[in-house]
C-alpha cells in the first residue's frame, strides 16, 4: 500500500510534476507492485551479504588522464540546448 | 539473389566470392527496408548515406586486396539506446527525441573498425524499459510472423528487423531479458553475454549492474560471430574484462544439461512447454545427458528485479534533467521550475513508474527492508546457480512464458507485462550468459507463432552455448 501524499512526495524528490490523475493512477500501481514485493520478507537472509553488483573484478584502475580527447567535449557542449562560451547555461537557481 | 535471406556467414562468402558488391547489396536491402518496414516498424531512423558510404569503403578494400573481416561490408540494425557519433540516440523517449550522439559506443568502434554497415536505429521501449516496444514514445514494433501481436521487448526493433530480413543481424541490450524475450517472439537467435564481457560505453545506462550488450542473428553460428566481434575488455568500462574460455569440439558433445524444476510450473502456455520438450528430446538424440537440478531462489528474481533495477534506474536517469541533451519546455521561471516540467514531458508513464519505484526502495526508511533485502536475495539467487553447476554445465529452460502476445493486451496492467521476463531475469541477477534459440525454423507468413529455448551457462563460458546450439540447429 502507497497513499497518494506519498507519491506527491517520491514525484518531488524525482523532479517529476505530476497531474492529480497520475498521483492516484501511480499510487495504484506501485501498491500493487510493492505488494508482490512482500514475498521476500519469507526469505532467511540474517547471514548473507548482499551482492552489490554485476561483476566480479576488483579495483580495475586506469591512468587519471584525459582519454577522451576535446573533440568529444566540444560536440557535447554542441548538444547542449542552452549555452555560452562552451559552457552550460541555466535559468536562476532562485526565482 | 534475396538479400533478405542472407547470414553473416553467407554474405561473406558470397562478398568474397564477388558474387555482389557490399554497396548493391545495401542499396537492395533499403529498397527492402522502405517497403516493408511500414508495417513492421522495427526501425526509427535509417543511416542510409552512411550505409552506403561505408558499403562503398569495404567495396574499395576488397578491390584493393585488403583483409576482410566476418563483418566487413554486413549490414547490421543497431537498437537505439546505442550511440554512433553523428546519429540520432533517442533510447525512444521524448527526452531524447532531439539528441545527436558526441561519440561511438565501444562496439560501434570495433565495428566501424571491421567496416560493418549500419543500416539505422531500431526501435525499443523507452530506455529499454518494457516487454513489448509499446513503451516507445514514437511506435510500436510489430511481430513479422503476426502483425497483431508484439515483437517483444525491449530490443524489439532489433528481433524483428532481423526476424523479418531487414537486417542480416542486429545488436541489443538485455537487462532482464531484453534480447532473449523479443528474440524468441520473434523467431531469431538472440544472445545475453557474462556480464562484463562487452563494453558498455555508449549504451544509454538502464540499470547498470544488470545492462549487457549482445546479438541477434538468425543462426546461433551468426551469434558467435558478432559476439566475437564486439567483446573484450574496455579501459572506459571498468567492469569490462577479456575471458579467454575455449572448448573443443569434442568436449561439447560431454556437455551435461540441467533441467530446473522450478522453471516448469503452471501458467506456462502450453505451445511453450510443447516446444521446449521438442527442444529437449532433439537435444537427447544428439546425445547430449540430462539432470534435474533445482534454483529454490529463484522464484523470488521478479522481485528481486524490480527492486534493484528501478533503483539503478532512478538515478541513471537523474542526469536526464532537460539542460544537458535536451529541453522541451522552454517556459520556465526557476531551475527547479524545468526539471520537474522537463521530466514530466520527456518520460513515459513507465520510465515515471520506475523512477518513483526506484527512489521509494531507496529513501530511508526503506532502504532495509526492500533495496538492501534485494541485494541480499540477489547474492541467494547467485549461489543457486554456483551450486548448479557443480551438478550440470548447462542449464536449460523456457525463455517466455507464452508465445508473442496482443499488441495491447497487457498495457493495462504493469504486473502481467513485468511476469513475461520470469524466465529471463535470473541470469541477468547472476551475471552469467544465456542465450534464446528458436525451436525450430520459423518461416514469415506460415502463420506459426515462434517458440524458443534458453540455455544458460556458466560465467564466460558462452563458447558451451555456441556449441551446443550449432549442432542443434545444424541437425
Amino acid at each position: 500500500m502507497i497513499s497518494k501524499s506519498e507519491v506527491k512526495h517520491l514525484a518531488e524528490l524525482s523532479r517529476i510534476e505530476l497531474t492529480d490523475e497520475e498521483e492516484e493512477r501511480l499510487a495504484h500501481d506501485l501498491g500493487k507492485i510493492l505488494d508482490h514485493f512482500a514475498e521476500l520478507k519469507e526469505v532467511d537472509t540474517e547471514k548473507v551479504s548482499p551482492l552489490t553488483g554485476g561483476a566480479l573484478i576488483m579495483n580495475a584502475l586506469r591512468d587519471d588522464s584525459d582519454s577522451r580527447g576535446r573533440i568529444e567535449n566540444d560536440m557535447a557542449v554542441e548538444e547542449f540546448p542552452d549555452k555560452a562560451g562552451g559552457l552550460l547555461k541555466v535559468p536562476p537557481v532562485f526565482s | 539473389m534475396n538479400v533478405k535471406d542472407f547470414t553473416i556467414k553467407s554474405f561473406g562468402e558470397g562478398f568474397k566470392a564477388k558474387e555482389f558488391s557490399a554497396l548493391e547489396f545495401a542499396q537492395e536491402l533499403f529498397k527492402e527496408i522502405e517497403s516493408g518496414d511500414k508495417e513492421i516498424g522495427a526501425y526509427l531512423s535509417l543511416i542510409k548515406d552512411g550505409a552506403f558510404l561505408e558499403a562503398g569503403r569495404a567495396d574499395l578494400l576488397r578491390a584493393e586486396g585488403g583483409e576482410l573481416l566476418p563483418l566487413t561490408g554486413v549490414p547490421l540494425a543497431i537498437k537505439d539506446n546505442m550511440l554512433i557519433k553523428g546519429y540520432p540516440a533517442t533510447a525512444s523517449s521524448r527526452m531524447l527525441e532531439n539528441y545527436v550522439a558526441a561519440y561511438d559506443a565501444t562496439v560501434i568502434t570495433k565495428l566501424k573498425n571491421e567496416h560493418a554497415v549500419f543500416l539505422g536505429k531500431t526501435n525499443l521501449d523507452e530506455f529499454a524499459m518494457g516487454s513489448s516496444t509499446e513503451n516507445s514514445a514514437f511506435h510500436t514494433t510489430k511481430n513479422p510472423h503476426d502483425t497483431s501481436r508484439v515483437a517483444g521487448g525491449s530490443s524489439g526493433g532489433s528481433a524483428a528487423a532481423v526476424a523479418s530480413g531487414l537486417a542480416v543481424a542486429a545488436l541489443g541490450s538485455d537487462t532482464g531479458g531484453s534480447i532473449r524475450q523479443p528474440a524468441a517472439l520473434c523467431g531469431v537467435v538472440g544472445m545475453k553475454p557474462t556480464y562484463g564481457t562487452v563494453s558498455r560505453l555508449g549504451l544509454i545506462a538502464m540499470a547498470s549492474s544488470l545492462d549487457q550488450i549482445g546479438p541477434f542473428t538468425k543462426t546461433v553460428e551468426d551469434s558467435k560471430i558478432l559476439f566475437d566481434a564486439v567483446r573484450g575488455m574496455d579501459i572506459h568500462d571498468a567492469t569490462s574484462t577479456n575471458s579467454h574460455y575455449k572448448i573443443s569440439k569434442e568436449e561439447i558433445k560431454k556437455l551435461k544439461i540441467g533441467i530446473p524444476k522450478e522453471y516448469f510450473v503452471d501458467g506456462i502456455d502450453p505451445a511453450v512447454v510443447k516446444g521446449v520438450e521438442e527442444a529437449i528430446q532433439k537435444l537427447k538424440k544428439l546425445g547430449f545427458s540430462f539432470k534435474e537440478v533445482s534454483l529454490p531462489n529463484t522464484k523470488y528474481a521478479l522481485s528481486v528485479y524490480y527492486i534493484i533495477m528501478p533503483a539503478e534506474v532512478s538515478t541513471n536517469l537523474a542526469r536526464l534533467d532537460g539542460i544537458r541533451y535536451s529541453r522541451d519546455v522552454q517556459d520556465v521561471k526557476s531551475l527547479r521550475d524545468l526539471y520537474v516540467k522537463n521530466r514530466a514531458h520527456g518520460f513515459g508513464p513507465e520510465t515515471r513508474r520506475r523512477v518513483l519505484l526506484g527512489t521509494f526502495v531507496l529513501s530511508s526508511g526503506y532502504y532495509d527492508a526492500y533495496y538492501s533485502k534485494a541485494q541480499k536475495v540477489r547474492r541467494l539467487i547467485q549461489e543457486d546457480f554456483d551450486n548448479a553447476f557443480n551438478e550440470v554445465d548447462v542449464i536449460l529452460s523456457p525463455v517466455t512464458p507464452t508465445p508473442a502476445f496482443k499488441v495491447g493486451e497487457k498495457t493495462a496492467d504493469p504486473l502481467s507485462m513485468y511476469l513475461s521476463d520470469i524466465f529471463t531475469i535470473p541470469a541477468n541477477l547472476a551475471g552469467i550468459p544465456a542465450i534464446s534459440i528458436p525451436v525450430k525454423k520459423y518461416v514469415v507468413g506460415s502463420g506459426e507463432l515462434p517458440i524458443g529455448f534458453q540455455l544458460m551457462g556458466k560465467n564466460f563460458h558462452e563458447e558451451d552455448l555456441f556449441g551446443i546450439g550449432e549442432m542443434y540447429e545444424a541437425e
